[in-house]
């Protein structure tokens, strides 16, 4: 008994009896002459409608025919591209469109000199500023800016978690800091949460319990914070493996970390060890999980390395597309964001097939650095104008 | 009780076995879930999954025929599960809990409301008689600010966390610029020598066009107004809605009953035939729906190829005038009746259709919740 036969009995002979009416269909279903309008015909419809099968003619779908696996290869990847295409939430705010310009950015001005880092918390975006020491919150739909909070003396990574907001004290001398926020109460100083991290924290992330820091400055190093009732909480350092951590992700199994000078992808295991080391370009920044592989922005090299998060294996590396000293990547569930801060352009990718999508000119001086997404734009820290663009 | 190795019976129990072990779900009867054909190997998680998901049901309850080649004809129902399934759980209203369709909440807004759009967060609606744009948190619709000075303000586009408004004035369109960190007060004049009645508004990424009686505008924001206005006539009779859909611009032509794709300079590529009076159309990713006004149907157009898939009627459409789309459903206004039709954008079929208690306008979605406009009750519905 086949399938069909199955769902036949399933649906109790239901057929295609509607509310309404579809008309200009010539066939027996839709356009095809060759399917039955029984209940197999919805599905066919459906993926012709979607654009996951164009029929075999206009008007033959050719129904009892086997499908290879080139074949399938076709009709998988319009499915995957239909489904995130539809289900992000630019196609339920009619927002088709990608910046052509600089001169259509939203900037939010005033988010300190040297904005480093950003993140969004689903609502607002978060940006660390490195020379004036201050964290900014940007309301994401109308880019205002709701507050700033200082005291966050070289603030780099910035990580909400927790319903709270961390972020990275980046010194260059002696130990680095962990900072928090708490985004229900008024803008005033952040308050410390550790002390004792490694030198020069980077990129941060988190696990689901503790948090991971990058830091770059010899000894390099990774630590892990580990939250607490009070304060201090408990960071452990790990050095052994590291020479200058800087991007750091996790992919919802293990911590990821970029190791600049050893142009290497670290894979962690719980307790900061490297269980495989990936060889990309020279000089790796900061990389984005798209939920399946790693892409990882090779400063020097003018390339991005995309590692598959299971095994490891480098996939690709992406050349072109006006790649320029990239420093960090940004995902937004359809499209993977490049920042070039030489030559004042990001780079689009699909992030399902990463072929390029083109570059795109954020304006002279700019000097795109840090990205993030918030499902709808991309967010990226101007460190050029001490200012956060919406993309 | 003794099992012989490889009887059926002893692979079910220690099936069973092991899924308890696991804490995994009870009632596995097979080797792998219901299923007596399918090894407890590397490949049955797979399974499963397209088991849990409803993408299969198996060829029987207890069977998958896991080594059966696929037809094109059951690969169609696999497919469209699986995008259906997809776009379900993955929307925004699976995630709040959100699975019902109705009206719920009115917002009473300005005059004549008409022109909606959401930035993300609060929903911008220009109310054509009382020349103000409503700013309604999406939340708890609210109504946080009230813009002034938009006279005759007929559509809203949220750009680059701006809002912009379209104004149907005569004998040129006018049109108006909010920036939503400023207070509330008067919305800037940034252009006022558009075509004749701009009725609709669309961004490309880089320029604005606006649809208007007889022509289609092209608006260039400059970095101080007024922004740079090129009108396109060659071509355009009494037009109605304007679309992006990510490479090209869509604009209805009411008066011939056409939808045409616009070149970069508003040379018109490609004309496509659908009903009579097409009004404000919506894409969805894939197909363009367009409502025609006295037509009363909704064309559905392939934006790749121009071609005319379907074309809807039934489902309580009236005088359909606008669409809206969510990420798995089309809205569909109706002018002349307090009901909106509802369909499911993947293959078209109707969900029905909801009284919503006056005649409505124009709609949009937040990807939560459609925001319908009634103009002659002056109200925003949360649907």
């Amino acid at each position: 008994m086949g399938d069909r036969s199955r769902l036949e009995r399933a649906l109790g002979g239901a057929s295609a009896v509607l509310a309404g009416a579809v008309s200009t269909l010539l066939g027996t279903c839709g356009p095809f002459m060759d399917v039955a309008a029984d209940a197999f015909c919805p599905f066919v419809l459906e993926i012709f409608y979607l654009g996951i099968t164009t029929g075999t003619t206009a008007a033959t779908y050719d129904p009892t025919a086997n499908v290879n696996r080139l074949q399938m290869a076709a009709f998988l990847s319009r499915t995957v591209d239909g489904a995130l295409k539809r289900g992000g939430r630019r196609a339920a705010l009619d927002q088709f469109w990608t910046a052509q310009s600089a001169g259509v950015l939203g900037i939010t001005t005033g988010v300190g000199l040297g904005p480093a880092l950003v993140a969004a918390d689903g609502a607002d975006i978060w940006v660390a500023a490195y020379t004036d020491g201050v964290v900014t919150r940007v309301r994401a739909s109308d880019g205002k800016l709701l507050g700033t909070w200082i005291d966050a003396d070289n603030a780099w990574g910035v990580l909400p978690a927790m319903g709270r907001i961390f972020v990275s004290a980046s010194l260059l001398f002696g130990p680095g800091a962990l900072y928090r926020i708490d985004p229900s109460q008024p803008p005033g100083s952040v308050a410390a949460v550790a002390t004792n991290l490694g030198n020069a924290p980077q990129a941060l992330t988190f696990d689901g319990a503790r948090i991971w820091t990058a830091n770059y400055v010899t000894p390099g190093s990774v630590s892990i914070v580990t939250p607490g009732a009070s304060l201090p909480w408990t960071v452990t350092n790990v050095t052994s493996g590291f020479i200058s951590p800087v991007g750091a992700i996790y992919d919802g199994a293990n911590v990821w970390v970029t190791d600049k000078n050893q142009g290497r992808l670290f894979k962690l295991d719980a307790a900061g060890a490297v269980i495989k080391e990936v060889i990309v370009g020279t000089d790796p920044r900061y990389p984005a999980f798209d939920g399946g592989n790693i892409w990882v922005p090779n400063h020097v090299s003018n390339s991005v390395s995309v590692v598959r998060a299971s095994s490891g294996a480098i996939l690709v590396t992406l050349t072109g597309n006006g790649l320029n000293h990239p420093a960090a990547v940004a995902f937004d569930g359809q499209r993977i964001l490049v920042t070039n801060g030489d030559t004042d352009t990001v780079s689009l990718f699909k992030a399902a097939d990463l072929t390029a999508a083109g570059t795109f000119s954020t304006g002279a001086g700019s000097l795109p650095w840090g990205a993030c997404s918030d499902g709808v734009n991309f967010w990226i820290a101007f460190q050029g104008t001490a200012s956060l663009g919406r993309f | 009780m003794r099992f012989r190795a490889g009887s059926r019976l002893a692979a079910g129990c220690l099936a069973a076995l092991a899924a308890l072990i696991a804490g995994g779900g009870a009632s596995l009867l097979g080797t792998c879930g219901p299923f007596t054909d399918v090894a407890a190997d590397a490949f049955c998680p797979l399974v499963l999954e397209v088991f849990y998901m409803g993408i299969t049901t198996g060829t029987t309850p207890t069977t998958y025929d896991p080594t059966s080649n696929v037809s094109r004809l059951q690969m169609a129902a696999f497919l469209s599960r699986t995008v259906d399934g997809v776009v379900r759980r993955g929307s925004r209203r699976s995630a709040l809990d959100q699975f019902w369709n109705a009206a719920t909440q009115v917002t009473t807004v300005g005059t004549a409301p008409i022109g909606v759009k959401s930035d993300g967060l609060d929903v911008w609606v220009a109310n054509n008689g009382s020349g103000t744009v409503s700013r309604v948190r999406a939340s708890d619709g609210k109504l946080v600010d009230t813009w002034t000075g938009s006279l005759g303000g007929r559509a809203v586009v949220c750009a680059g966390g701006k809002v912009n408004v379209v104004a149907a004035s005569t004998p040129n369109g006018t049109l108006y610029h909010i920036d939503p960190l400023q207070p509330p007060g008067a919305a800037s004049v940034v252009a006022t020598n558009l075509g004749d009645l701009s009725r609709a508004i669309a961004f490309d990424g880089s320029r604005l066009w606006t649809a208007n009686n007889f022509s289609v505008s092209i608006v260039t924001p400059t970095a101080i107004p007024p922004w740079t206005v090129t009108t396109v006539t060659t071509g355009f009779g009494q037009m109605g809605g304007v679309v992006f859909d990510g490479s090209h611009i869509w604009a209805t032509d009411g008066s011939a009953a056409s939808l045409v794709q616009l070149g970069p300079s508003g040379a018109i590529l490609q004309t496509v035939t659908v009903g009579a009076l097409p009004q404000f159309p919506v894409f969805d990713g894939t197909n363009i729906w367009v409502p025609n006004f006295t037509g009363t149907s909704i064309s559905i157009v392939r934006a790749s190829t121009g071609a005319v898939l379907a074309t809807l009627t039934g489902n309580g459409l009236s005088q359909p005038a606008s669409g809206a789309f969510d990420g798995q459903r089309v809205l569909i206004t109706s002018n002349n009746s307090s009901n909106v039709s509802l369909w499911k954008a993947a293959d078209l079929t109707p969900l029905g259709f909801f009284d919503v208690g006056a005649n409505s306008s124009r709609a949009c979605s937040d990807g939560i919740d459609f925001w319908i406009t009634q103009a002659s009750a002056g109200t925003l519905v949360r649907f």
